[in-house]
């Protein structure tokens, strides 16, 4: 009796170390985000009353809903969900699954964020081809990729940014990411540092996010987020698109090496801060 | 004969092209925890297939180009966007010092109407999912200069640079300023070594006609920026 006891004990702690900051995991994302606001007094944080009032009508959400029932139907040539879908914590585990991520795969031997583990499951468990319309469009809120990212991210809403470094290769991927943050080229000179190395940074009237401010880069990472500017639901690769772009720097291909290598980087200088999914961005 | 040697051929493309496909996939042969992560970095940016590296840039060449680093972005990569110490500010100036090219007629300044525009227009240079047509732009590629600068009051300007407002009001319209202002344009490091603004001139964003007209924007006292 005593050792039964003992054996509910530890695993009810060990369910409870799990996820340190549960006070945020049963909040909305715009409460989380008030209560971020009101702990840091950040003009990144704040700078839009208008967005924040919008997010529980957050369009993200209807996405999702879709997102939900294309995750359990059975689809592609062989016919089956993704419910058998390793997204890092066990098949069809969701749960905390978005910020553990990228991480290492045993069965790829690679590195993988959500939406190349996406594919990979897409392409393998339910045999779509690369090419095949529902593995190739990823952008837009009426792509497959996008309903199934954003209900996927969805489920670690309010739990902290928690990507796994004891790999040799997450950690790899992470400094070789680090480095290509600070790597200035191209004819504008520039990095990522310059806009996101300074607190209170603005580019005409938008305030940019500090990445040695964790409490403001999980906003920054909390992606897939509406974009109300573009009336679109994107996704961390599009966003990583859109700023080498404006960088003037080549385009990047989703998915490769360089792309998660800076993804791996970004989302451990967020550790420990309360993921916002799905945000609602300018 | 002929047939032989046409089969023979595309026997060596079909090889080819199957060894060209092994090294398209070599990032999972290679180990990067065996790497330091500089060697990691740079490996992934130019031997991955990471980036669309032979996609033409609007200033010739391909893309591959802009990942290229020159010395002075080597150097001020270490400092990450630290002051650089004041050996290695010297020599960045320096550097930035000779490279500025004067207007073969002397400086001069332009239309700030144009400027205005030009220092509001952020278009330009821009490549990737999509590309910047250069000859579709009026004034041609535009300056940027609002991302980063307060100028005139009438329009929101970023605060990554210090404000220009009331820039020409401030500092008069002498010859020595505008040499000055000029010199900060061309190549900003010539005075701020390892700053974050881009080397409008000597990175050839702008030319030297459009830096007149910003120029004039700037120092102009009918100008809105020192109205």
């Amino acid at each position: 009796m005593r050792a039964k006891t003992c054996v509910l004990l530890l695993s009810a702690l060990t369910l409870g170390s799990v996820q340190a900051s549960s006070e945020f995991a049963d909040m909305a994302p715009e409460e989380i985000l008030e209560r971020l606001i009101e702990d840091s007094s950040s003009a990144y944080l704040g700078q839009s009353p208008q967005n924040r009032q919008m997010m529980p009508d957050n369009p993200a959400y209807w996405v999702a809903e879709e997102g939900e029932e294309l995750f359990s139907t059975p689809r592609g040539p062989n016919n089956v969900s993704l419910e058998g879908c390793d997204f890092g914590k066990g098949p069809g585990v969701l749960e905390g699954a978005y910020v553990e991520l990228p991480r290492y795969f045993e069965d790829t031997g690679k590195v993988m964020d959500l939406e190349t583990r996406l594919v990979h499951c897409m392409t393998t468990l339910q045999g779509f081809d690369k090419k095949d319309p529902a593995v190739k469009k990823r952008h837009g809120s009426g792509s497959d990729m996008m309903k199934l990212q954003t209900y996927i991210a969805m489920q670690s809403n309010g739990m902290e940014w928690n990507p796994p470094m004891d790999h040799p290769m997450e950690k790899a991927m992470r400094d070789a990411g680090e480095e290509m943050f600070y790597r200035r080229s191209g004819p504008m000179d520039f990095s990522c540092q310059t806009c996101h190395g300074t607190t209170g940074q603005r580019i005409r009237a938008s305030v940019l996010p500090n990445v040695n401010e964790p409490h403001e880069w999980t906003k920054a990472i909390s992606w897939p987020a509406e974009r109300a500017g573009h009336q679109n639901v994107r996704s961390t690769q599009h966003r990583l698109r859109g700023c080498l772009w404006q960088m003037r720097h080549p385009g990047i291909v989703a998915g490769s090496d360089a792309s998660i290598a800076l993804i791996s980087f970004w989302t451990d200088a967020a550790r420990g801060q309360p993921a916002i999914l799905p945000d609602l961005k300018r | 004969m002929k047939k032989l040697t046409l089969s023979v051929a595309s026997c060596a493309t079909l090889a080819l092209s199957l060894t060209m496909a092994n090294t398209v996939h070599a990032e999972s042969t290679v180990d990067y925890t065996k790497m330091s992560s500089k060697e990691a970095a740079d490996y992934m940016l130019f031997m991955t297939n990471s980036f669309k590296l032979d996609l033409p840039v609007q200033e010739g060449g391909t893309a591959r180009d802009r990942l290229v680093q020159d010395e002075i972005q080597k150097i001020c990569t270490e400092f990450r966007g630290k002051r650089p110490d004041a050996e290695t500010a010297a020599k960045v100036s320096k550097m930035a010092r000779e490279s500025i090219k004067y207007p073969a007629g002397g400086i001069k300044l332009g239309d700030w109407k144009i400027g205005r525009e030009l220092a509001w227009s952020g278009f330009g240079y821009r490549v990737g999912h999509k590309n910047d047509d250069h000859s579709k732009a009026k004034n041609g590629p535009g300056g940027n200069c609002y991302n980063c600068h307060q100028l005139a009051t009438d329009r929101t300007g970023g605060n990554l640079g210090p404000s220009l407002t009331g820039y020409g009001k401030l500092r008069g319209n002498s010859e020595a300023i505008q040499k000055y202002t000029y010199e900060v344009i061309y190549n900003p490091h010539s005075l701020f070594a390892c700053t974050n603004m881009p080397r409008i001139g000597a990175n050839e964003l702008l030319t030297q006609e459009q830096i007149g007209h910003i120029m004039a924007y700037l120092l102009d006292p009918e100008s809105p920026v020192n109205k």
